[in-house]
């Protein structure tokens, strides 16, 4: 399979890979490792405030190339963004800015529920 | 592939580079100064030249597989030589049986023909091996019927390099009567020895470009001696006593006979050494937990090495190496997906393993410092997957 250099640039070297514990850490997943697609966002919130903003967000995923880039994109383009459970850019705007084949797309909306599931958490345990 | 570094190639088993001796004699083949001439045309010197160069060959290939020259049926490659097999005896016994015996991890080139027979009419047992991938010939003597016209059981498989019983399917076979036996050699020559004579074997696959030769030749090995009769796919000409039309190309199939001579010649040193460098490259996988070998050590041709990686996604493990090794999934990769090896689903893998299994295999060429570089990279790259998945956290 070819991968755009975006894609490849991503999963090769995905920065915001890893968990992330302590206060103001939301986490979410989708997908089953059966399956063969699994996503996991953990999202710390700047403020608990009424409006708070994403500081830093961390991911997992047993997935295909695609799937991991994505992950790695919107973890890093997600900080200083209100934490609004929704994707900075729709899934069929990601497709096509990853050029993810059509056949993925379900792939994608895995990405999009793991990172919903995330920011509608309730705030991990031991968290403020 | 990316990066200017070309990767490793252990992909043997997909193909080989053609041997720079067989080259050699390629190429005396093609020009106006080489027996470029027709074969069948026995009129003229050139004619001659050339029938005299792809007799040699014939010979050759006929030598390393323990058959007579005249059994030797020249084709385009393995695959071809698979449908002159299958089509050719079930169209050609139509009329006495319509009962054919494999396996369920035999090549597409196998399996597709035998799932047009059962459109057209006849059926088949797919037999499934043990979880080694060993076909007992006790199952192949349970599954022929009366009415069994053939059994095609392949002799080194593709995928995970298990080596069958061919002597005792044979016999088995034997004692049944009407029932041909097909083998499929594709990967065999150089590699694991066999006796087509000596077995006594009705029908052999040979393809050429697995054992150094080029691409785009192989051949059927039809048994005289034993009588087998075979109706043609391809009409026009008459050439190779009627079961296979078509000008002979005399460059490639002196490419095959030179490549086979050649592996026959030199299998006693290469094998041994190909054994020890695979032994090697296990070992410095299996430091990675969660490894399996797939197919018993004992069992398998010494150029093959079949892995899964627990706990990373098959189609980034690939993606991951692919700048420093060219191996293969053993799966049938599409544009779009990734479909799990049914060799593999075969031997009871579940799908998930399956899909992250890397086929290596080894070659003349291999050497031990590209073995070290393929096991570094795929520790790298498992070891960097794994916690990208998160795969010993749970999910």
């Amino acid at each position: 399979m070819n991968y755009s250099n975006l894609t490849w640039r991503h999963f090769e070297n995905p920065g915001c890979s890893g968990v992330l514990a302590g206060a103001g850490v939301r986490r979410g997943a989708a997908g089953s490792r059966a399956q063969g697609t699994w996503v996991q966002f953990d999202v710390r919130m700047r403020s608990l405030n009424e409006r708070p903003t994403i500081e830093t967000v961390r991911f997992l995923a047993y997935a295909c190339p695609h799937v991991i880039a994505v992950a790695d994109w919107l973890a890093q383009e997600a900080a200083g963004r209100p934490a609004e459970p929704v994707l900075p850019e729709s899934v069929h705007a990601l497709r096509r800015r990853f050029l993810v084949p059509i056949e993925k797309l379900g792939r994608l909306l895995v990405v999009e529920d793991a990172w919903i599931a995330a920011l509608t958490s309730p705030y991990q345990e031991g968290s403020a | 592939m990316t990066g200017a570094r070309k990767a490793v190639y252990l992909d043997y088993a997909a193909t080989t580079p053609v041997d720079p001796r067989v080259a050699l004699r390629m190429a005396e083949c093609l020009t106006q100064e080489g027996a470029f001439g027709n074969p069948g045309s026995t009129s003229h010197d050139y004619g001659e030249a050339a029938r005299a160069l792809v007799e040699e060959a014939r010979g050759q290939v006929a030598a390393a597989v323990g058959a007579v020259p005249a059994d030797i049926v020249w084709t385009s490659g393995a695959t071809e030589a698979n449908n002159l097999a299958l089509f050719g005896v079930a169209n050609h016994q139509r009329g006495s049986g319509r009962h054919i015996v494999t396996s369920r991890t035999e090549h597409k080139a196998v399996l597709d023909p035998c799932r047009e027979l059962e459109r057209r009419g006849w059926r088949v047992t797919y037999l499934t091996p043990g979880r080694a991938g060993l076909i007992d010939a006790a199952q192949v003597a349970e599954a022929l019927k009366p009415d069994t016209v053939l059994v095609s059981i392949m002799h080194v498989n593709n995928e995970i390099g298990v080596v069958q019983d061919i002597a005792a399917i044979a016999a088995v076979c034997a004692a049944h009567g009407a029932a041909r036996l097909h083998v499929d050699a594709a990967q065999s020559i150089g590699k694991c020895p066999l006796d087509f004579a000596r077995l006594g074997l009705d029908l052999l696959s040979l393809s050429a470009h697995k054992s150094y030769g080029p691409k785009g030749v192989g051949a059927l090995v039809v048994s005289r001696a034993r009588g087998v009769q075979l109706e043609a796919l391809q009409l026009g000409g008459g050439q190779e006593r009627n079961l296979r039309s078509g000008t002979v190309a005399t460059h490639q199939v002196v490419g095959m006979g030179t490549a086979f001579e050649l592996a026959a010649a030199e299998w006693s040193v290469e094998n041994p050494r190909i054994a020890l460098l695979r032994e090697r490259l296990w070992r410095g996988l299996d430091r990675l937990r969660g490894v399996q070998r797939n197919g018993e050590a004992q069992h398998t041709a010494a150029q093959l090495l079949n892995v899964s990686f627990e706990g990373v996604e098959g189609e980034s493990l690939l993606a991951a190496v692919r700048s420093s090794i060219a191996v293969s999934t053993g799966s049938a990769c599409s544009s779009s997906s990734q479909e799990a090896s049914y060799v593999l689903r075969a031997l009871g893998r579940d799908e998930r393993l399956a899909e992250s299994s890397l086929r290596f295999s080894l070659g003349r060429f291999t050497t031990e410092a590209e073995v070290d570089t393929a096991i570094e990279a795929v520790v790298r790259a498992v070891t960097r997957l794994r916690e990208v998945a998160g795969s010993h956290t749970g999910s």
